[in-house]
């Protein structure tokens, strides 16, 4: 009796986690095969048919010579965006982190605790008062006014925190003080070389949360010659007569083509996450939890 | 090469917790000096503001002539050996002991030769190009140490560098680093809670407890003259025997328990100041080794016993001895901390109730659980303390 | 008596002279501090602090810059798109939190239950779709609710939905949306779900065997009150993610030839008073109702549960 139940509930729990999969990975395996494929084989073929290599070329073409290859364009504002921001970010939340955890200062608990609220508040809550503020300096419109605001990550800081406080003792640094190293010399020679996976997550992190960002530089890039990917997709979505039939013939953009757009905006981001797989999830845990 | 001199050194915490308090000590000139007590009793706090680590609250530390109070720990030409060690383990055992010779700008072909003889003197040669992860316990401590020699310093200090290693490699490692000390000629100083460390290793010892530093000689001397209880049942394993007494009328007599014992005359004669405790409470102490089974009144080397009873209950076999452990009626003392609460503690394997006492003797000794044994002490190695102020009484 | 006159001047000296020093001593170690954290203090001050004050001061001020009271607040929340906003948004969170707790635990339950090299790949999988998460996500969706093309295409007919404007009517919006969210965001949290799952001692599970119960009894008795800590910790994060909500409406209402509202989430009806309106104040109004619920959501978060840090 019990072992019939065993493997009713084995056999139901496999059940459900095969619907799952399939609701999780249908959408990726549709939109990877949809630009083999013409606009009209998408509305009346099977869905998972693989279409033609000489389909996906015409489509890649149209898509990136569209408004003098806008798409490229895009991709390296993103690019330009993402790393402009993780940079800064990592230059000040290692040094940040490491500080709150090894050197005393008045404020430094205050500090940390501040630090934890704007974690775990969502970031989109302060893209308006952002803007404002931007618009009060005119600073709207200019790729500082999306890398800056990226370069604050605080999450980063308290990854680097955490780091510090359990994984480097304090007397590894003393060593370092009586081996006669200064301050500077302490973080630069003993502290940093040792936070190489943190830099790395942090990297990891700000990457997905930079490149994925719609409403900051939505907000704050009125050209769309400063777009970044994301928005630059709600622009093809805006014009392309596949979700707009009024736009008739104007712009080339199909179903296909929009499927590239979407690809060549995910790719980065799909890349890290296989590369990183281990890492990303790792960090997720150590960020949330102290065990 | 330097003198250290700790002044009246004091340490208080923000919170007000005084760890250290008016701490003098003098460590000569090629000196090892252990800084010994239990856990918490402000010994490695000590070091530490010897390090420059721990600000010094009040006092004055010296190193040769110079007042070092406010110099920062790379300025202050020591080295340090850290408990866990404390390794970098992002550096190659090579750079890890030419790391300190590395920032201050020594020539590179001199740090290769410096760093090579030093691993040479250490056994640590084919080892050189691994990381500390991949290396075992002692060989991280040799590569400790290395880091600590290389770089000739006027001071070293050593924080327990040996209480991650196993029993039988502390064991090798102690008389390894008490060589490599004397062959420096540098002064150090050396924080263990470690009674056999302190004994077999330091030139001179320094008892340590709750900040205090209570006695500081050299080992023999403390072990056959400590000031105070504490230090008496501090040092030596198994521990002194403590037992509450009265001295009787004119302090020729001891009642020990129910127990009558008649002091010889000789015992007044060596401390006339016991009078002045007739008929009071006091403190007496006997070490395991002092005690045998009773025979006659005067032992081979003519000198006077005194004698008393207990019941057996436990007898530890260790092969070169037996431990014999006695009940009396008598009430044991301890002095808080006396015992430290560390494995070292237990390893020492006393099973300790109160009126419980222990005698070392021969492993040919025939006593079984459960008799009454007449155990008999010379009367020369017998310590009194005052049972108030727990300091002994000398004279 | 040579020797001991220098050193009883040099007793209250050294003293007197240790006292600056150390002052001094601790200003250096203070400083080497401070310098660790100046980036990243100017960054907090200038795009965390700065524009939450830059923005509740515009809250309580009119266009002239006078002095209003909560005059902004009463007008917006007067608005006629305001309480629509908000309900739309919190219909959304009642299904996308709904299904959180009871779907992602319930995966997580099941993960853990299954061999760990299998669950692993499972993990994997569900977690991937979390790459395309903002816009990318969406576009993926309007794909897959559009009768036309979907791989769903016979499923979305058992509703009768013949082409995209009839799958995405207003009234679809806050179930479409926790789909969307639930495809990007349920695999992270089944991960974390999963490893709280993981920390639960092997020997607690055996014990509970042991004890006679089965597979779903030991979840339900014993795994899931041990790991209601966690599944409170993502039900805040995601309330507070929720409430922000901007780029799906945005997307979709592109999408949607003009049926769905632009003002369709508090976030978008702000984006519409600073833009269309030019009344920043209106927009700084909602910006600060955002704000609160955001801190509010942190504070119960830092202060209720013990799950972070700060020695």
């Amino acid at each position: 009796m019990r072992l019939f139940n065993r493997i009713w509930s084995r056999t139901f729990a496999y059940v459900v986690l095969l619907g799952f999969t399939a609701f999780f990975v249908v959408p990726v395996i549709w939109l990877l095969l949809s630009p083999t494929k013409t606009d009209h084989e998408l509305v009346v073929g099977n869905p998972f048919a693989i279409g033609t290599l000489h389909n996906l070329s015409h489509a890649i073409h149209v898509m990136f010579t569209f408004e003098d290859y806008a798409l490229l364009n895009w991709l390296k504002n993103s690019a330009i965006y993402s790393f402009g921001g993780i940079v800064i970010a990592l230059a000040c939340s290692i040094p940040a982190g490491y500080g709150l955890a090894h050197t005393q200062f008045i404020g430094r608990r205050t500090l940390l605790g501040v630090t934890l609220f704007v974690m775990i508040m969502p970031a989109t809550a302060l893209v308006l008062p952002l803007f404002l503020e931007a618009n009060a300096v005119h600073a709207v419109g200019t790729p500082w006014s999306v890398i800056l605001p990226f370069s604050f990550f605080p999450f980063g800081v308290y990854l680097a925190y955490i780091f510090y406080s359990s994984s480097v003792p304090k007397d590894l640094l003393a060593a370092a003080r009586i081996d006669g190293c200064n301050e500077w010399n302490v973080f630069r020679r003993v502290a940093l070389p040792l936070a190489r996976p943190i830099i790395a997550l942090v990297t990891f992190f700000a990457f997905v949360a930079n490149w994925n960002n719609f409403f900051l530089p939505f907000v704050m890039l009125p050209n769309s010659t400063n777009y970044p990917l994301p928005v630059g997709l709600q622009d093809l979505l805006a014009a392309t007569p596949a979700f707009n039939p009024g736009q008739g013939g104007q712009v080339p953009i199909y179903r296909p083509e929009l499927a590239i757009a979407t690809i060549v905006a995910m790719a980065p981001v799909l890349i890290v996450f296989l590369f990183a797989q281990r890492s990303l999830v790792s960090g997720m845990l150590a960020g949330a939890t102290k065990e | 090469m330097c003198p250290v001199t700790l002044e009246k050194l004091t340490k208080v915490y923000p919170n007000g917790y005084e760890a250290v308090h008016e701490f003098d000590l003098e460590v000569a000139d090629g000196e090892f000096m252990v800084l010994v007590g239990p856990s918490g009793c402000g010994k490695t706090t000590a070091m530490r503001m010897v390090a420059g680590l721990e600000q010094i609250s009040s006092g004055t530390l010296r190193i040769g002539d110079r007042i070092m109070n406010d110099v920062s720990p790379r300025d202050r030409d020591i080295a340090m050996v850290f408990q866990n060690y404390a390794l970098y383990p992002h550096m190659t055992v090579g750079e890890n002991i030419g790391f300190a010779l590395k920032m201050k700008h020594t020539p590179k072909q001199e740090i290769v030769n410096k760093v090579r003889d030093t691993a040479e003197i250490l056994g640590l040669t084919e080892w050189i190009d691994r990381k500390p992860g991949q290396l075992s316990g002692g060989q991280r401590q040799r590569v400790a140490m290395g880091r600590a020699i290389v770089r000739e310093p006027k001071v070293f200090l050593m924080d327990e560098p040996l209480s991650n290693l196993d029993a039988k490699l502390r064991v090798q490692m102690r008389a390894e680093v008490a060589r490599i000390q004397r062959r420096l000629g540098v002064a150090t100083i050396y924080v263990t809670h470690d009674q056999v460390e302190a004994m077999t290793m330091g030139d001179r010892v320094a008892v340590m407890r709750a900040g205090v530093l209570l006695q500081c000689d050299k080992p023999q001397r403390i072990y056959d003259s400590p000031v105070n209880i504490f230090v008496a049942g501090f040092m030596g394993s198994p521990s002194m025997n403590l037992f509450e007494a009265s001295l009787g009328e004119g302090a020729r007599s001891l009642r020990l328990g129910s127990q009558e014992i008649v002091l010889p005359a000789s015992v007044l004669a060596a401390r006339p100041s016991l009078v002045k405790y007739a008929n009071n409470e006091i403190v007496i102490g006997v070490r395991p080794e002092s005690l045998a089974m009773a025979g006659p009144k005067r032992s081979a080397s003519g000198n006077e016993t005194v004698q008393f009873e207990g019941d057996v209950d436990l007898i530890e076999a260790l092969g070169s001895e037996i431990l014999v452990h006695f009940s009396t009626d008598a009430h044991r003392v301890e002095a808080e901390g006396m015992y430290s609460d560390d494995a070292e503690g237990l390893e020492a394997g006393s099973i300790t109730r109160p009126g419980d006492g222990v005698a070392r003797m021969a492993p040919d000794t025939q006593v079984t659980i459960g008799s009454r044994i007449k155990l008999q002490m010379n009367t020369k190695r017998l310590y009194f303390f005052d049972a108030v102020t727990g300091l002994s009484i000398e004279e | 008596m040579q020797s001991v006159v220098p050193k009883r001047t040099s007793a209250p000296l050294g003293a007197t002279d240790s006292l600056n020093p150390k002052l001094r001593r601790k200003q250096r170690n203070g400083v080497a501090g401070y310098a660790f954290v100046s980036g990243y203090f100017v960054l907090l001050v200038l795009f965390g602090v700065l524009p939450a004050v830059y923005a509740i001061t515009l809250a309580f001020t009119s266009t002239g810059g006078h002095f209003v009271g909560l005059s902004n607040f009463v007008k917006t929340g007067e608005d006629f798109r305001f309480l629509p906003a908000f309900e739309h948004v919190g219909e959304y969170l009642l299904i996308w939190l709904g299904s959180l707790v009871v779907i992602v635990v319930g995966l997580a339950l099941m993960l853990h239950s299954i061999s760990r090299r299998v669950s692993s790949a499972f993990r994997f999988i569900f977690y991937l779709p979390g790459a395309l998460a903002g816009a990318a996500s969406v576009l993926v969706w309007l794909f897959m609710l559009d009768p036309t093309v979907s791989p769903w295409r016979e499923f979305l007919s058992l509703f009768g939905f013949k082409n995209l404007g009839q799958t995405i009517l207003p009234g679809h919006l806050p179930i479409i949306f926790a789909i969307i969210a639930f495809w990007a965001g349920a695999g992270g949290w089944i991960v974390v779900t999963y490893g709280a799952l993981n920390n639960i001692p092997n020997e607690l599970i055996e014990a509970a065997e042991l004890d006679g119960a089965g597979a779903i009894q030991t979840a339900l008795r014993v795994k899931l009150p041990l790991i209601k800590k966690w599944v409170t910790f993502m039900l805040i994060l995601a309330f507070a993610a929720g409430t922000q909500l901007f780029v799906e409406p945005q997307l979709v209402g592109e999408a949607s030839l003009g049926l769905i509202s632009p003002t369709w989430s508090p976030n978008e009806l702000a984006y519409y008073f600073a833009f269309q309106d030019n009344n920043f104040n209106y927009a700084a109004a909602i910006s600060v109702d955002l704000l609160v619920i955001g801190l509010l959501c942190a504070a119960v978060l830092v202060f209720r549960t013990k799950l972070f840090e700060v020695e």
